[in-house]
C-alpha cells in the first residue's frame, strides 16, 4: 500500500493511469446509476442518433448503446482482471520455481516458457476457442490465461535467478528454511513490482484478446462486453449506416483501459527501477557568477596543476539538495600522486566527478571552481569540455563488468579515444595502441578481442591504457583496483606508478584503502562527510595522524590488505548530508570531542605543521566562517 | 551447446508442441469430433466430405490414440493437410498456397517498417529525454499500442474508404488487370495502404516503448559514462555505443512480439477482406472448416518460428558474447 502511494506520488504517469483505471472501474460498478436502461432491452427505436434520451444512440436492434457500454465494462474488466490474475499466478509460480530449484527444473521450465513465447497466441486462441465454443466466459478466460502467462514467467524467472544469488536468500537457504517460506517470505516481496507489471501486461493482453475473439464471433456473443458490442456493430453494418459511434465508443474504451494498464506499468518501472542515466550533457553548474573570480592571489609556487577551490557539489533530490561535497579546497601539483581516502559515502567520488564535470544528473555543482592548468573546467561549455576531456585529463573508473562496450572490439575502443582528439592516421593509432598495451602489460593480440574475453584485471589494464593514450597531465583514478584480487592489484599499482614517473603525470587516486595510499602517495587528503578534514604528506600522515577520524581510520585497517568487512571499525555513522552541519561533522563519533566547542562551532582547516593541515579543535582553535554556505 | 543449435532444437520442440496441440484440440470436443461437426452442419455435409474429415483426423483407421497420432504426424510430414470442408474438395494446402503470399507480403513489409519507425522514435524519445516532443511520445505510443487492431482498421475504413473514397473498401486487387503492369502495381498498393497503415500505426507504439526502455537501460551502463569521459562525439556515442547495444534486446523482444503482431494482422485482413491467411482463417472459423483452420494455424506457427530463428541468427551476428556462447 505504501509502495503504491510512493509510485503515485513520484510518477505522474502512473497516477494518471490509476485515475483512468478507477474511472473505468466506477463506470462498471455504478452502471445502474449511470443509465436507466437495461443493456439488452430492445424497447427503443433502431439506429437512433446520439443525443437526447440515448447518449450514444441505439443499435440496429434498438438497444441503448450507452447502457451497453457501461454494463459491458463489467464483463470486460472481469475477463481482463481474472485472466490477468490466472496468467500471473501461473507465470509467477513457474518463474519462481525455475529460479528456486534451478538445475533440470529450471531448464525444463525455461524451454516451456520459450515454447509458449513464440507460439503465435491469437491464432492458437482462435483455434482453441473454435473447438471449445459454447464453454462461455470461463473457458475464454482460461484459454487466454493459458496462452498469456509465458511473458511474465520469463521476466520473473530472470529476476528471481538474480535474486536467488543475493545474500539474504542464500542465508535463508543455508539456515534451513523451507522452500515455500523462502519463496513466499523472502523472494516474493522483492518481486512485487515485477509481478504487478506482469499482471497489468497480461490483463491488457486479455482484454485485447477477448475483444479480438468476440469480434470474430468466437466468444459468447450473447453477453455484453466491449468486444461483442463491436461484433454486433460490424455484423449489423453500423459503419455502412453511418453509426460510427457504435464502433468507436467500445473500441476507445478498450484503448483507454489498455493505456491505463500500460501507464501504471510504466510508473511501476520508473519508480522501482530508478536508473542513473549517463547523459550526453555535462554536469550542471549552479554557482552564481561571483565578481572577478580570478582576483584571488596566486597560490604558493609551484603553480598547481589542478586547483579545486571551495567546491560544493551533490545531488538534487525530491526531498531537497544533498550536499555530498562541502566547500572543498584541494590542489594537485604537477607529477604528484595525491591520495583521497575516506569511508563509503564520504563524497570522495562525487568530488572527483564534480571537479571533472562528469557527475550525472541529478548530480550538480553548487559552487566553487576547479582549475586545470589555469582553465576553469566548471565554466566550459559542452563542446569545449569534450575537447579538453581525455587530452588534458582522463579518468580510470572502477573495474566494473561493463566498463567497456561489449559489442565493440578492444581495438576500436582504444582508437576512438584518440580519434576523438584528432589522431586519424591508422598507422599512428596502431603503433600507439601497441605501445600502450606494452606499457600496461597486456599482449598486443588482445586488441582484437571483445571485452567479455578479458578477465577483470585485464579489463582494468585496458582502461588504464586508454586513460594514458593521449598522455594527459592528470589522471583521476576512482577505486581502480578495488574489485581485483590482491596480487593483480599490486601488479597494476606498480605499473601505474612506473608510468607516472616515466611520463610525469599527476594522479588523483581515490580509495577507502588507506594503507594502500600510505604506500603509494606523495600526499593524502582524508575526507569525512563531504569535507577534507586532514591533508598531509603521506609519510607524515602515517607517522602522525592528527585528526581523530584519521587516527581511527588508521586503526581500523590492518597493515596489509585484509578482508573488506574489517574496515567497520568506527562506531556510529556520519551525519546526513541532506542537512546543514554547522559544527564538527565528526563530533558524535569522536572519542575526544570537546563539549560546548565541537558541537557548536565548525573547525577551520589550518596548516599546523608545514604541509600538514587539519580541521580539528584539538589542534587549532580557528573557527571556520561559513562563507560559502548553502544559498 | 552452440547457441544456434540450441535455438534450432527449441524451434523443433515448439513446432512439435503446435502440431500436438493441433492433434489434441479436436479430441477435446466432447464425443466424436466428426460426429459433432456433422451435427453442427445438420445434414448439409456431403458424404464424401464426411469421409475426408474422418481421413483428416485419422479416425478411419481404428487404431488407438497413439496409432492415430503417428498416422497424423506422417501425413503432416508428407505435406498432406487434408481437404477443406468449406471449399470442398480443394486441398487445404492449395488454399494456403494461394493466400500465403498476400499475408507474407503485407505483414512482412509492415512489420519491418513498424520496427524501424518505432525503434527510431523510441531512440529519439530516450536520447532527447526532457524535451516536450520526446516526452510526449511514450504515452501516445502506449495508447496506439492499446488499440484493438480491428477497431483502428474499421475507423480507417470508415473515414478513408467509406466517407471519402480515397482507398478501396476491400480486397487485394482490382479484377481483370494484367499482372505486373503499372496499373496492377498501383491497384496492389492502393489496396494494401489501409491494412498497412493499420498494422504500422498500432504496432509501432510497442516497438517505441521497447526501444526506449532498452536505450534507457544502456544509457545507465558504465561504458556510456566511460565513452562520455573519453570526449567522444555525440554521434559516435549514439551510433556505436547506445544504438548497437540497445538493438540487441530489441531482437529478443521482436521474436516474442511477432506472434502477437501476426495475430493482430489476421484481424486486420478480415476487416479489409484482404485475401490472405487471416481472411481464410476467419472464413474457416465461421464455416467450421476445421481442417483449414488447423492447417492455417500450423502454417502461421511455422512462419513465426522461422522468422524467430532468423532473428536469433542475426542476434548472434551482432553480439560477440552470444557467438562465444557466453550469454543467450
Amino acid at each position: 500500500m505504501k509502495g503504491l502511494l510512493t509510485i503515485l506520488r513520484r510518477s505522474p504517469r502512473a497516477a494518471f493511469g490509476v485515475g483512468l483505471l478507477a474511472a473505468l472501474l466506477l463506470l462498471a460498478l455504478l452502471a445502474p446509476l449511470l443509465t436507466p436502461y437495461s443493456p439488452t432491452s430492445q424497447a427503443f427505436g433502431t439506429w437512433l442518433k446520439p443525443g437526447g434520451e440515448h447518449l450514444l444512440g441505439t443499435t440496429a436492434l434498438g438497444q441503448d448503446i450507452w447502457s451497453q457500454l457501461v454494463y459491458g465494462a463489467r464483463l470486460t474488466l472481469l475477463i481482463g482482471f481474472t485472466a490477468g490474475l490466472v496468467a500471473t499466478a501461473i507465470g509467477t509460480a513457474l518463474g519462481l520455481s525455475a529460479a528456486y530449484f534451478g538445475g533440470r527444473t529450471d531448464e525444463a521450465i525455461n524451454v516451456l516458457i520459450n515454447v509458449f513465447l513464440v507460439l503465435p497466441g491469437l491464432p492458437l486462441l482462435i483455434i482453441a476457442s473454435a473447438f471449445l465454443r459454447g464453454g462461455g466466459v470461463w473457458s475464454i478466460i482460461l484459454v487466454i490465461a493459458l496462452t498469456g502467462w509465458a511473458w511474465g514467467a520469463r521476466v520473473l524467472r530472470s529476476q528471481a535467478l538474480a535474486l536467488r544469488n543475493r545474500d539474504f536468500v542464500q542465508a535463508a537457504i543455508v539456515s534451513g528454511e523451507r522452500p515455500a517460506r523462502i519463496i513466499f517470505a523472502e523472494m516474493l516481496p522483492n518481486l512485487a513490482g515485477l509481478i504487478a507489471a506482469g499482471f497489468f501486461s497480461t490483463a491488457l493482453y486479455a482484454v485485447l484478446s477477448e475483444a479480438a475473439l468476440a469480434f470474430l464471433g468466437m466468444g459468447d456473443v450473447s453477453q455484453v462486453t466491449w468486444g461483442t458490442m463491436m461484433y454486433w456493430a460490424q455484423a449489423r453494418g453500423a459503419l455502412l449506416q453511418g453509426a460510427w459511434w457504435w464502433v468507436a465508443a467500445p473500441g476507445l474504451c478498450i484503448a483507454l483501459l489498455g493505456t491505463a494498464f500500460a501507464l501504471v506499468n510504466f510508473g511501476i518501472d520508473e519508480v522501482t527501477n530508478p536508473r542513473v542515466i549517463h547523459e550526453a550533457r555535462a554536469t550542471r553548474v549552479l554557482r552564481r557568477n561571483r565578481a572577478a573570480p580570478q582576483a584571488e592571489p596566486a597560490l604558493e609556487p609551484p603553480q598547481p596543476l589542478l586547483a579545486i577551490r571551495h567546491l560544493s557539489a551533490g545531488y538534487v533530490t525530491p526531498q531537497g539538495p544533498v550536499r555530498a561535497v562541502r566547500d572543498v579546497t584541494l590542489s594537485v601539483a604537477p607529477g604528484e600522486f595525491l591520495g583521497l581516502a575516506g569511508e563509503s559515502g564520504c563524497g570522495k567520488s562525487t568530488l572527483a566527478f564534480a571537479a571533472t564535470r562528469l557527475l550525472d544528473a541529478p548530480g550538480v555543482v553548487f559552487d566553487g571552481e576547479a582549475r586545470l592548468a589555469g582553465q576553469d573546467l566548471l565554466a566550459l561549455n559542452p563542446a569545449e569540455l569534450r575537447r579538453v576531456r581525455w587530452k588534458d585529463y582522463s579518468l580510470v573508473f572502477q573495474a566494473s563488468m561493463n566498463i567497456l562496450n561489449p559489442v565493440l572490439r578492444i581495438r576500436e575502443q582504444v582508437y576512438d579515444a584518440m580519434q576523438a582528439h584528432g589522431v586519424q592516421d591508422r598507422g599512428r593509432l596502431e603503433a600507439r595502441a601497441r605501445e600502450l598495451f606494452a606499457l600496461v602489460g597486456i599482449r598486443e593480440d588482445y586488441l582484437n578481442a571483445y571485452p567479455h574475453q578479458l578477465s577483470g584485471g585485464m579489463k582494468q589494464r585496458v582502461v588504464i591504457a586508454i586513460a594514458l593514450a593521449l598522455e594527459p597531465k592528470l589522471v583521476v583514478m576512482d577505486e581502480p583496483t578495488t574489485a581485483l584480487d590482491v596480487v593483480v592489484q599490486r601488479q597494476i599499482l606498480q605499473e601505474i606508478d612506473a608510468v607516472r614517473k616515466r611520463l610525469g603525470i599527476s594522479i588523483v587516486f581515490i580509495t577507502h584503502d588507506l594503507s594502500l595510499l600510505v604506500e603509494m602517495s606523495d600526499r593524502i587528503a582524508i575526507m569525512y562527510a563531504g569535507e577534507v578534514v586532514e591533508e598531509a604528506p603521506a609519510h607524515e600522515l602515517y607517522a602522525q595522524p592528527k585528526h581523530p577520524y584519521t587516527r581511527r581510520l588508521m586503526g581500523a585497517f590492518p597493515p596489509l590488505e585484509g578482508p573488506r568487512e574489517r574496515r567497520e571499525g568506527i562506531p556510529g555513522r556520519p551525519p546526513s548530508l541532506a542537512q546543514d552541519i554547522p559544527y564538527c561533522p565528526f563530533f558524535e563519533r569522536c572519542p575526544n570531542h570537546l563539549p560546548g566547542t565541537c558541537d557548536v562551532f565548525k573547525p577551520a582547516r589550518v596548516e599546523v605543521t608545514s604541509g600538514h593541515s587539519v580541521a580539528c579543535f584539538l589542534h587549532s582553535p580557528a573557527v571556520k566562517e561559513e562563507a560559502y554556505a548553502a544559498d | 551447446m552452440p547457441y544456434l543449435l540450441r535455438k534450432f532444437l527449441i524451434l523443433l520442440l515448439t513446432l512439435w508442441v503446435a502440431v500436438t496441440l493441433n492433434f489434441i484440440l479436436p479430441r477435446l470436443v466432447p464425443g466424436d469430433p466428426v460426429g459433432a461437426m456433422i451435427a453442427r452442419y445438420q445434414g448439409k455435409l456431403d458424404p464424401s466430405a464426411v469421409d475426408a474429415l474422418k481421413l483428416a483426423y485419422g479416425l478411419n483407421d481404428q487404431g488407438g490414440l497413439l496409432g492415430q497420432y503417428f498416422a497424423y504426424l506422417g501425413k503432416l510430414l508428407r505435406g498432406d493437410f487434408g481437404r477443406s470442408i468449406g471449399q470442398f474438395p480443394t486441398p487445404v494446402s492449395e488454399i494456403i498456397a494461394q493466400a500465403a503470399p498476400w499475408t507474407i507480403g503485407l505483414i512482412g513489409v509492415c512489420t519491418v517498417l513498424a520496427v524501424v519507425l518505432g525503434s527510431a522514435l523510441g531512440l529519439y524519445s530516450a536520447w532527447r529525454r526532457g524535451q516536450p516532443l520526446a516526452d510526449a511520445l511514450p504515452p501516445l505510443a502506449l495508447f496506439l499500442n492499446s488499440m484493438p487492431y480491428f477497431w483502428f482498421a474499421l475507423l480507417l475504413l470508415y473515414l478513408l474508404a467509406f466517407k471519402s473514397s480515397v482507398f478501396p473498401l476491400s480486397g487485394g486487387l482490382d479484377p481483370f488487370l494484367t499482372p505486373h503492369s503499372p496499373t496492377w502495381w498501383v491497384s496492389l498498393l492502393r489496396h494494401a495502404t489501409l491494412p498497412a497503415l493499420t498494422i504500422i500505426v498500432t504496432s509501432a507504439g510497442g516497438w517505441l516503448i521497447t526501444m526506449r526502455n532498452n536505450v534507457m537501460g544502456v544509457m545507465s551502463e558504465d561504458y556510456i559514462a566511460f565513452a562520455r569521459a573519453k570526449g567522444l562525439s555525440e554521434g559516435r556515442i549514439l551510433n556505436r555505443y547506445v544504438l548497437r547495444n540497445a538493438l540487441l534486446p530489441s531482437f529478443t523482444a521482436f521474436g516474442m512480439a511477432l506472434g502477437f503482431v501476426v495475430g493482430g494482422s489476421i484481424l486486420t485482413e478480415t476487416v479489409f477482406s484482404y485475401p490472405g491467411l487471416g481472411l481464410q482463417l476467419y472464413n474457416a472459423v465461421t464455416n467450421l472448416d476445421y481442417p483449414l483452420m488447423q492447417a492455417i494455424f500450423l502454417y502461421i506457427a511455422l512462419a513465426v518460428l522461422i522468422a524467430n530463428f532468423v532473428v536469433d541468427a542475426l542476434y548472434a551476428l551482432l553480439d560477440p558474447r552470444v557467438r562465444d556462447g557466453k550469454a543467450a
